[in-house]
């Protein structure tokens, strides 16, 4: 054998070896850590709601409904030593779950539920987001996830905290998913933000400017592609509302500073 | 004086036939012009997400408008044009001529479906990324595309076939050259690779996407991309090998350190470079765990060829140092022609393999089972496969391309200062880059999310101050990214719109053995192909049955831009 080709035998041996090496030490840690993978699951039906299960004091099971573009629950709260069976299903696109600060990393495919079991051993807030893109609201479709100590949890338990004021017509705005898009708190969204929006000089994408008056923002919300504010796209769907509704939501609207 | 890149590099040059030569410059120049676009938005990319830019859209294009654009020009159409002009290349100069009726019509095919693809982008209907996983759809028109683009491809494989069986029939006894082998490996990986996502597309999407069936199998046809997805890379890759193997030791004034290498990588990618799809789908449902342990272990197998090239092309370059004057166990690296503008193709190839070996080992990471349930979907992805397909495979193919444009019209390199200088400006910028989405992504950024709204807006509630660093450094080393291809398209331009001073031929560099041996298991493809064929039955025939098996209700269509199904969604 030539001295060459006896290197390039032992470059082939490095070589193989560098890789087995690296995969045996994946492999050892596998069983020292006891960190797999998700698994094939195939006898749970997807499921359409999201929900927090007590099984005891410190087993919990959640189902996360992933959805274009929310998490249903938007926040859980556990106490501090739980052991957590994540289910996560989706009644629409592909999305993904990674629970900021831990290694659960799930993706999110319609037709199959994903499942971990993560136990949280520090008293924390984690952050879960959406990391697979599901659309043009992908980049905020994130929740919470608290644990908290046992008084924090019991007293939560106690005293249930105060329902969020719901009027009617947040209800209505809520019902009718207007908030998928536009938000009342002026942040941006796939639709202008209505905070200020009566009264406020308008550029359209025709080029032309208007005044956002009552009339305009009727014509808005019952026939959305007539005159469209210019940078955002033709894509909202018009409404089903009763005529007291649309009075009800532009007055809403006119007081909305 | 001689030109530049003519004395260090000289190469047998052949007369070409100008049909064959238009062809090969058209596929050549057609998708570079065509980069400038899809650099443009790589460039937007790191703007939108380091929170340079707080909005959706920038000149009238939207955040991942621009990111489906900049993924399938740069991954699929500037790669798939330059492996087959290449190819074309490779053959005319090795073997010998190949129909032009032939030729002309997989040109045609991959022109029409590249503009029909991008007309689908450009519109804003087609926002769903350059992985385009259902059911978020695309307009009709982008998959029918993309198929014709990969058709057009398939038969510019099949064109090649009798130039290469009558070269066999006169050459009796002797070696196939090994740039033939690998280009041959390359589309052999290509057409694994695309007959899954071709049943994908054809079979589940246009009809879906046409509204012919309401429902589409998700899981399957995931695996089915993903099926495509990896060895996609080898085929990118391969063409960039065939370079490295046959060039660069020339280049660097040397011989090529092992013929035998060369052949058993390009037979060990036609082996193992599709039975390894699933790894990109660890954190998934509904494939069982057994499985992506079996397709891990593959992923590490197709690595061998990847790190022995890394051995090989360093001994290449040491013998050229050596004959250079190199002394010592490590200062030969002094010698070599890093600047020169006499070779200054060294440059694109060296600055490509030092990418690489971050790119490579980011790679073992990604593919090790459990450790990527920490980087999936992060912005750590995009920071490793930017070191492999924006690193050796970008950089060689963009210094082939202003190779094989400048000796085809018989033109000097114009600036010719600026070019050598180009890769390294590129690699300068790309470790930064890659920096910051590696640290970024570790602690969770997400990939493929315009952050500038969230988590890089300092008025949301979502933002995120942990990731500022990795953001700031993805962003210097961005633009740094985009200063280099901004030189490499003026050097183009100029070189390209610059008068002849002589006739165009057809040249390679052709790197000779340092020793030449005969190894029978590396001289026929017939034992490796059947070798694929049963590793694929094994590796996917469970999971997918699994896909199939399993009472998964279909998912009906979704566009990107609303939370209702497009049958419902106007009425």
């Amino acid at each position: 054998m030539t001295p060459a080709l006896k290197l390039e035998r032992r470059i082939l041996i490095l070589s193989t070896a560098f890789v087995v090496v690296l995969f045996g030490l994946a492999a050892m840690a596998i069983n020292l850590f006891h960190v797999g993978l998700p698994t094939c699951l195939t006898d749970i039906k997807p499921f359409q709601k999201g929900e927090l299960i007590t099984h005891s004091p410190t087993h919990y099971e959640v189902h996360y409904v992933a959805r274009m573009w929310e998490f249903d629950p938007e926040e859980v709260v556990v106490p501090v030593g739980s052991t957590v069976d994540m289910y996560v299903s989706t009644p629409d696109v592909t999305h993904g779950l990674i629970l900021l600060g831990t290694n659960l990393n799930l993706m999110v495919v319609p037709g199959v539920v994903n499942y971990a079991r993560v136990k949280f051993d520090q008293p924390r807030t984690y952050q879960l987001l959406c990391h697979e893109y599901c659309g043009t609201g992908h980049e905020r479709m994130a929740a919470n996830l608290r644990v908290v100590d046992a008084e924090t949890f019991a007293a939560r338990k106690a005293a249930p905290a105060p329902q969020k004021e719901t009027s009617e017509i947040a209800k209505l705005l809520e019902a009718k998913d207007c908030m998928t898009c536009h938000s009342i708190d002026g942040s941006e969204g796939i639709g202008p933000a209505l905070k200020g929006i009566y009264g406020r000089k308008t550029k359209l994408s025709d080029g032309s400017t208007v005044v956002a008056d009552g009339v305009y923002l009727r014509e808005a919300i019952v026939n959305p592609s007539a005159r469209v504010v210019a940078d955002f796209d033709d894509v909202m769907p018009k409404p089903e509302l009763t005529e007291e509704e649309v009075n009800a939501l532009v007055e809403y609207l006119e007081n909305l500073k | 004086m001689e030109s530049p890149n003519e004395a260090a590099t000289a190469s047998p040059a052949r007369t070409i036939e100008p049909g064959l030569k238009r062809m090969i410059l058209i596929e050549l120049i057609f998708p570079t012009a065509l980069l400038v676009l899809g650099i443009y938005h790589g460039l937007m990319q790191v703007l939108y997400r380091a929170g340079h830019i707080h909005t959706r859209k920038v000149l009238g294009l939207e955040y991942y408008q621009g990111l489906t654009l900049h993924g399938v020009v740069n991954a699929i159409v500037f790669t798939t044009f330059f492996a087959v002009a290449f190819g074309y290349a490779v053959i005319r100069f090795y073997l010998g001529r190949a129909n032009m009726k032939v030729a002309w019509l997989s040109f045609g095919l991959m022109i029409v479906g590249t503009l029909l693809a991008a007309a689908a982008i450009l519109s804003g209907t087609s926002s769903v990324l350059y992985t385009f996983y259902p059911p978020l759809r695309a307009h009709p028109a982008f998959y029918i595309g993309l198929t014709l683009v990969v058709v057009g491809s398939w038969i510019a494989f099949f064109n090649w076939l009798p130039p290469y069986f009558v070269w066999k029939r006169d050459h009796r006894g002797e070696k196939v050259p090994l740039a033939v082998v690998g280009i041959f490996a390359a589309f052999i990986v290509w057409i694994i690779a695309t007959i899954p996502v071709a049943i994908e597309i054809i079979f589940q999407l246009i009809p879906w996407s046409m509204g012919w069936v309401a429902t589409v199998n998700v899981p399957l046809a995931r695996m089915l991309f993903w099926f495509f997805g990896h060895p996609l890379v080898y085929f990118c890759l391969l063409p960039t090998y065939v370079m490295y193997y046959t060039m660069l030791p020339k280049v660097s004034g040397g011989k090529l350190f092992s013929d035998f290498a060369g052949r058993l990588t390009f037979m060990w990618l036609i082996l193992y470079s599709a039975p390894v799809g699933i790894h990109h789908q660890f954190t998934e449902p509904g494939i069982s765990s057994t499985w992506k342990f079996v397709h891990a272990f593959f992923t590490m197998l197709v690595a061998v060829p990847s790190f022995a090239t890394a051995f090989v092309m360093a001994a290449s370059m040491e013998l050229g140092a050596r004959e250079r004057g190199g002394r010592g166990l490590i200062s030969w690296w002094k010698k070599l022609p890093y600047l020169d503008t006499n070779r200054w193709l060294f440059g694109y190839f060296f600055c490509g393999l030092v990418i690489f070996i971050l790119g490579g080992v980011t790679g073992v990471i990604n593919a090790s089972y459990n450790l990527d349930t920490v980087v999936h979907n992060t912005s750590w992805l995009p920071a490793h496969f930017h070191q492999t397909v924006a690193g050796p495979v970008f950089l060689s193919y963009i210094g082939m391309t202003l190779f094989l444009i400048a000796k085809l019209t018989g033109k000097e390199i114009k600036l010719p200062r600026l070019n050598v200088w180009m890769p390294y400006i590129w690699t300068l910028g790309i470790l930064i880059f890659s920096g910051g989405l590696y640290i970024a992504g570790a602690t969770g950024e997400p990939r493929r999310t315009n952050m500038g709204l969230t988590y890089s807006n300092p008025q949301s509630p979502l933002y995120h101050a942990d990731w500022q660093t990795g953001r700031m450094l993805g962003s210097v080393g961005g633009t740094i990214m985009a200063i280099a291809a901004l030189i490499f398209f003026i050097v183009f331009f100029a070189t390209l719109f610059s008068r002849s001073t002589k006739a165009g031929t057809l040249e390679l560099v052709v790197s000779e053995p340092y020793h030449d041996e005969q190894v029978r298991a590396v001289q026929s493809f017939t034992p490796w192909l059947a070798g694929a064929a049963l590793l694929l039955v094994i590796a996917y025939t469970p999971p997918i049955a699994q896909t199939l098996r399993s009472n998964f209700p279909g998912a009906r269509a979704f566009t990107p831009d609303r939370p209702t199904p497009i049958s419902t969604s106007r009425p």
